[in-house]
């Protein structure tokens, strides 16, 4: 499902971010690498005391100990020369012990690698999440919601088991081979020769081949993504598959798809089977000529049965890893990929921060000044907006679909920043307005509301967290919504969403209203957010409003009832003010105000006139 | 594909991993293994594969042994070549039985997935609407497809590794023992303290990942309600304290993988240390049967060899068992989807009716083809959850009527319309079909018979074309054409740049609301209905796309019964009869003046609308600028 194309960052770039984003962490992965180093030095260490052993055993009388070993042995079993069993007892203590030393760097190895991808993905988790919350709406407008999850989600993954995996994966190879070099060259310079010769070829037959299956697994994300699609519409549109009853034709379709990702995977698994029964068989295959190879030096007498044994050991030990670095290093592949989608996230412009911050409350003057402006370069939504509105006065909007009602409430929420013109408020310039301070001031109830998935409460203390019961409880009612929740199950605590109660789109806006009133900002902005709620609930909340009367308010509507009591309506048409006024003014002045106080009127007649037909007919 | 992320630790249904922590249910497991039992063939290769590939592994170290006694005994006079063959011999087997096990594996992990998730989709075709009341789109898709490949998954894999690990210690414990028996015995002592020990791991492991997961779907999830809700969050200043929340998340997270992380870390270097024992112990006690002349060094080198890989595969069966769990809760989310019975489904009765021989002119069931009347009779109706939404309602449709449905939201309306659907049943009551109870009819005969346009007009990726087959799928293109010319999409639609055969997207995202809701009115003018069901959308629209809509909306209406939840006064106007429905009950019946007349709830409801549609009429606006 992710989109691997839009991808426009260098690999160079890429490496460079990826960089950048380990800081403060590469001391702890220079010690889960240091230790896994060291870990392997004494790994290494225990088939060379498996040789010594066994060279030991089959020639006794020429034991190879050195001085101090011979003397160690002689401490713990006084004789003439220090039995076998000593030393085996000896040799095993060895090798127990080396592997317990192994074991404390794997377990640090493991410790620091964990506390370091860990740590680095929380960080940035957490930046991502803050840096998405600071985007301009101008991209969240364009943005893909699924695709941006996805990039936080599945892209973040796959960079944590990278970090986590793959990168000591990968040096796990290179220090294998780098500790295990001179030891085999120590032992036997000709074996030596012989255990390394085939790895470079077994390296680059890995790293090819997965270059290759790599379009496979293309195909197999592709397929599963056409799968899921179809899936998914078909389960959001089940009702219209029931409506016209294509179960069948359905089935049909969706059993394509599936056979075709069954048969994509069922190919990557014969590829991958392929490879690894033939890297099995040169990996053996190996081990099996160092073995006659070997076998025919120790009949020469140039080579001790104990170092033939220590050179199979070391061999199955470097040989497996570097089988799987092909799949290693694809897999790198995708995290390169990933970063780079995580990075464009990152590397877009936030809204700026750092205007001033007054601190103190509004008193909810604003000022509109030949504003204007456009979402985009070509279309301009407002045109020289002029209007004013003092502290606590009522503000209505009127006018069609689109003639720039909601763009004026949100330019002064300063979601957008406007183009030309000036806007005040209380004669503070809102560009220079720092933009959480501008938003502290002002609430706003949109028509179709987001409400998170919490209870009724939680969703209500977002207007102000340390809210009490009763703050909030008076909220809901001035909001007309208090005695719906109380008839809910659970009340307050009842959820909302997907889990809970299914609110209607009058409750949701009730309790959009409600949350904004328990913010009690100097700046109440309704655009539009009373349309689902009927007329005698709206004049009851309208009222409770009026009687709060703390702060100036903006409603944008489209029924007559909701603006009649403005202090000031504004007729709007094509981002242009073309009548402003009140009720009582512009009902008498010539215009569209007037006109829709007469369709009103219309309206009544033709009731009138439905009714005697009626009586009429009768 | 905003849903795709959902997952299953979000909706509690009652399904959660907790329950099922307990016991191993063999019904499900039973009823799985059917599935892997349809490749009979398969799994048997697959295991002869896993014991050829155990077996050459168990293999090699006894050639190595063979080949380092006769090194030391015969010396030079040894025959390498047959020993070289015997080795590249066994390389070949194993070369090739690898290779068979991830064919025969990997054909058997996806066949079986493959199965369920058919089978799984064929059921939700079937299965009642109130299936997916509480269930959303992503929990089910979930189901459809992780919890669907993680079951595969455990199914092929877990079995072949299962076949491998104990082939393979089975076999290197048979080796030791008939290389020597005693040393075989105290090699093999290690071997209880690693199990218990591996088990005690992977169970807190598994725990540990499970809270890892559990915490990463809440983390998805407060991901998307920070990018749907980020105008809420910004117009509240919420950033901080969102980010100090999600914080608190990430800290858990954090916490949690570490500890998955380390136990993981301690857990290897533990199983390092005991295999160096059983070393150990294979050193100091062969090392001296050797000196005695007990065993040769050949056998001590392969005593030596064996003790190393001994524990390969104990990591692998760990692991396994201890993901059982898991894999259960798994299996027990998608059997329950693949499982689960239709509340909805025909009787015995009606089933046994449509087995017998079709007649001409009759329906699938036998009965007569034609609706002239459906009748509500005293129909209540309540969701599985929450109260009663009808209450006794009697109604009755008459062959060509069109019927107006108005009223406040909550109040019933769309309930009346599922029931007339059959998408659900009355709770009590009974709704006739020409005097005969629809539950004594057949299902699919029923809902063939209906049209539905739904408010948000659900569109498929696709092309235009495609969207209006969807009506009838064996209509030819100059019917899919008649059809939108009808209902007057043919316009928009020939200007586009590939006409009907322009694709609009995934769920038709390059078309406007309006032109959705025309191409739906196609297809089901295509489909042409006995019953017509609507709920019409309020989507404001430009006034062009408003007359087409209204021009469609009568050709949809025309000769048949249709019953619209209405909102656009014309549609509300012109219907034959119109009800007022309020709390689950029919407060007003009658045509529009009848119901003026009365002054009630209607003309409320009217005047109020008539007002609010006048207002952002766009003539209105159009005649006063400049």
């Amino acid at each position: 499902m992710i989109d691997r194309t839009n991808d426009h960052l260098d690999d160079r770039v890429k490496a460079r971010i990826l960089w950048s984003l380990t800081e403060g962490y590469r001391l702890t992965f220079a010690i889960a690498i240091g230790s896994m180093a060291i870990g392997y030095v004494f790994m290494f260490a225990v088939p060379l005391v498996a040789r010594f052993s066994i060279d030991a055993i089959l020639t006794p009388e020429a034991i190879p100990a050195p001085a101090w070993l011979r003397q160690l042995a002689l401490w713990l079993a006084p004789g003439d020369s220090p039995d076998m069993l000593v030393y085996l007892v000896l040799a095993a203590i060895a090798t127990v012990a080396l592997t317990a030393i192994t074991g404390v760097f794997v377990y640090i190895r493991g410790r620091c690698a964990a506390l370091a991808s860990e740590g680095i993905i929380r960080r940035l988790r957490d930046r991502v999440f803050d840096h998405l919350e600071h985007l301009p709406s101008h991209y969240h407008d364009r943005a893909d919601t699924g695709d941006l999850v996805q990039r936080c989600t599945s892209d973040m993954e796959t960079l944590r088991v990278f970090l986590s995996g793959q990168i000591i994966e990968i040096s796990r190879a290179f220090l294998m081979l780098v500790v295990v070099t001179p030891i085999l060259f120590s032992l036997d310079v000709a074996m030596a020769w012989l255990s390394l010769a085939i790895l470079p070829f077994l390296f680059t037959a890995a790293y090819f081949f997965f270059q290759r299956v790599k379009t496979l697994f293309t195909l197999v994300d592709e397929s599963e993504a056409e799968l899921t699609t179809v899936l998914q519409e078909n389960l959001t549109g089940i009702r219209v598959v029931r409506a016209f009853a294509r179960q069948a034709f359905e089935i049909d379709k969706f059993a394509e798809k599936n056979a075709v990702f069954r048969d994509h995977n069922k190919k990557l698994m014969a590829l991958l089977g392929m490879y690894y029964s033939f890297s099995d068989i040169i990996c053996l295959g190996q081990i099996g000529l160092l073995l006659l190879v070997g076998a025919t030096w120790v009949i020469d007498g140039s080579l001790s049965i104990g170092t033939l044994f220590a050179f199979l050991t070391y061999e199955g030990m470097i040989i497996w890893p570097i089988r799987h670095m092909g799949r290693v290093l694809t897999d790198s592949g995708k995290a390169i990929v990933s970063i780079g989608r995580l990075s464009e996230v990152l590397s877009e412009p936030i809204e700026s921060q750092n205007e001033h911050d007054p601190r103190s409350r509004l008193a909810g003057g604003v000022r509109f000044d030949k504003v204007t402006f456009g979402y985009d370069a070509t279309n301009t939504v407002l045109d020289g907006v002029s209007f004013s509105i003092e502290p606590g006065q009522t503000l209505a909007l009127l006018g069609p679909p689109g003639c720039g009602k909601s763009t004026i409430t949100q330019l002064l929420l300063r979601l957008y920043d406007y183009d030309y013109g000036r806007i005040f408020l209380d004669g503070w310039e809102l560009s220079a307005l720092n933009r959480k301070y501008v938003r502290a001031q002002i609430s706003i109830v949109l028509q179709e509301p987001f409400l998170y998935s919490a209870s009724i409460e939680t969703n209500l203390r977002v207007g102000r967290r340390d809210a009490s019961l009763d703050d909030i409880k008076e909220a809901a009612t001035d909001a007309c919504i208090h005695e719906s929740i109380e008839g809910f199950p659970r009340g307050y605590d009842s959820m909302v969403g997907e889990r809970g109660v299914t609110l209607s789109g009058g409750q949701r806006q009730r309790l959009a209203l409600a949350r904004a009133l328990l913010k009690n900002p100097p700046i109440l902005i309704l655009d539009d957010s009373l349309s689902a709620v009927d007329t005698d609930t709206e004049s009851q909340i309208l009222a409770a409003l009026k009687e709060r009367r703390q702060q100036t308010t903006i409603i944008v509507a489209h029924r007559l009832s909701s603006v009649m009591h403005a202090d000031k309506i504004l007729m709007l048409n094509q981002g242009r003010i073309v009548q402003q006024g009140t009720h009582e003014s512009l009902r008498t002045e010539p215009g569209i105000y007037r006109q829709l106080c007469e369709i009103q009127g219309a309206i009544q007649h033709q009731i009138e006139r439905d009714v005697f037909e009626q009586v009429d007919e009768s | 594909m905003s849903d795709t992320y959902f997952d299953d630790e979000n909706y509690n249904d009652g399904f959660s991993e907790d329950s099922f922590q307990e016991g191993i249910k063999l019904v499900l497991w039973k009823r799985l293994f059917g599935y892997a039992l349809r490749y009979r063939l398969d799994v048997g290769l697959l295991m002869i594969c896993a014991l050829a590939v155990a077996t050459a592994e168990v293999a090699f170290p006894l050639i190595t042994r063979s080949v380092i006694d006769a090194v030391g005994s015969e010396g030079a006079g040894i025959d390498l070549g047959f020993y070289a063959a015997l080795y590249f011999g066994f390389c070949l087997l194993l070369g090739v039985a690898v290779g068979g096990f991830f064919w025969f594996g990997g054909k058997l992990r996806n066949h079986v997935s493959h199965d369920i998730r058919r089978d799984g989709f064929e059921n939700l075709q079937n299965l009642s609407f109130s299936y997916f009341d509480f269930r959303p789109v992503g929990w089910l898709m979930a189901r459809m497809t992780s919890d669907c490949e993680r079951l595969s998954n455990i199914l092929a894999w877990g079995i072949l590794d299962l076949v491998w690990s104990i082939t393979m210690m089975l076999g290197i414990a048979g080796a030791m023992l008939y290389m020597d028996v005693k040393l075989a015995l105290v090699v093999l002592s290690v071997i209880p303290v690693l199990v218990w020990m591996s088990l005690v791991f992977q169970k807190r492991i598994l725990g540990s990942a499970r809270e890892v997961r559990k915490t990463n779907s809440r983390i998805t999830g407060s991901y998307n309600e920070s990018i749907m809700g980020v105008q809420t969050s910004k117009a509240f200043v919420k950033e901080a304290e969102n980010l100090n929340d999600f914080g608190g998340l990430t800290d858990k997270m954090y916490g949690a993988s570490f500890m998955n992380a380390l136990q993981a870390a301690l857990y290897l270097p533990l199983v390092l240390i005991l295999g160096s024992l059983a070393s150990g112990l294979a050193l100091v006690f062969g090392g001296l049967e050797v000196v005695w002349g007990a065993i040769t060094a050949g056998t001590l080198i392969a005593f030596l060899t064996y003790a190393r890989h001994f524990f390969d595969p104990i990591e692998e069966l760990a692991h396994w068992f201890a993901e059982l769990q898991m894999a259960q809760a798994s299996a027990e989310r998608i059997m329950s989807l693949v499982m689960a019975e239709s509340a909805i489904q025909d009787s015995q009765a009606v089933r046994q009716r449509m087995a017998v021989t079709y007649r001409p002119g009759l329906a699938i069931d036998g009965y007569d083809n034609a609706i002239n009347t459906i009748e509500f009779r005293d129909v209540s109706f309540a969701y599985d959850v929450g109260g009663r939404i009808l209450n006794n309602i009697n109604l009755s449709i008459h062959q060509g009527e069109n019927i107006a449905i108005v009223g406040s939201t909550g109040g019933g309306k769309s309930s009346l319309v599922s029931l007339l659907c059959r998408f659900y049943e009355p709770s009590a009551g009974r709704i006739l079909i020409d005097g005969i109870d629809y539950r004594e009819r057949s299902l699919h005969w029923l809902q063939s018979n209906l049209g539905i346009v739904l408010q948000s007009s659900h569109i498929f990726g696709g092309s235009v074309a495609e969207n209006i087959r969807y009506g009838d799928l064996s209509a030819s293109m100059a019917q899919i054409e008649e059809a939108a010319n009808r209902a007057g999409a043919s316009e928009f639609i020939e200007s586009m740049e590939h006409g009907y055969l322009t694709h609009v997207g995934e769920g038709g995202s390059s078309l406007s609301a309006g032109q959705k809701q025309l191409i739906s009115f196609a297809r089901a003018i295509l489909a042409d209905p006995k019953i017509l069901v609507m709920d019409e959308a309020t989507s404001s629209v430009d006034t062009v796309t408003e007359q087409y809509i209204q021009q469609g909306m009568a050709e949809l209406l025309k000769n048949r019964i249709s019953v619209v939840i209405a909102h656009r006064l014309s549609t509300i106007r012109n219907a034959d009869r119109i009800l007022v429905i309020e709390k689950g009950e029919i407060i007003e019946s009658g045509n529009h003046a009848e119901l003026m007349r009365a002054e009630g709830r209607y003309y409320k409801l009217y005047t109020q609308q008539s007002l609010a549609e006048f207002a952002q009429q766009s003539e209105l606006w159009q005649q006063h600028t400049e």
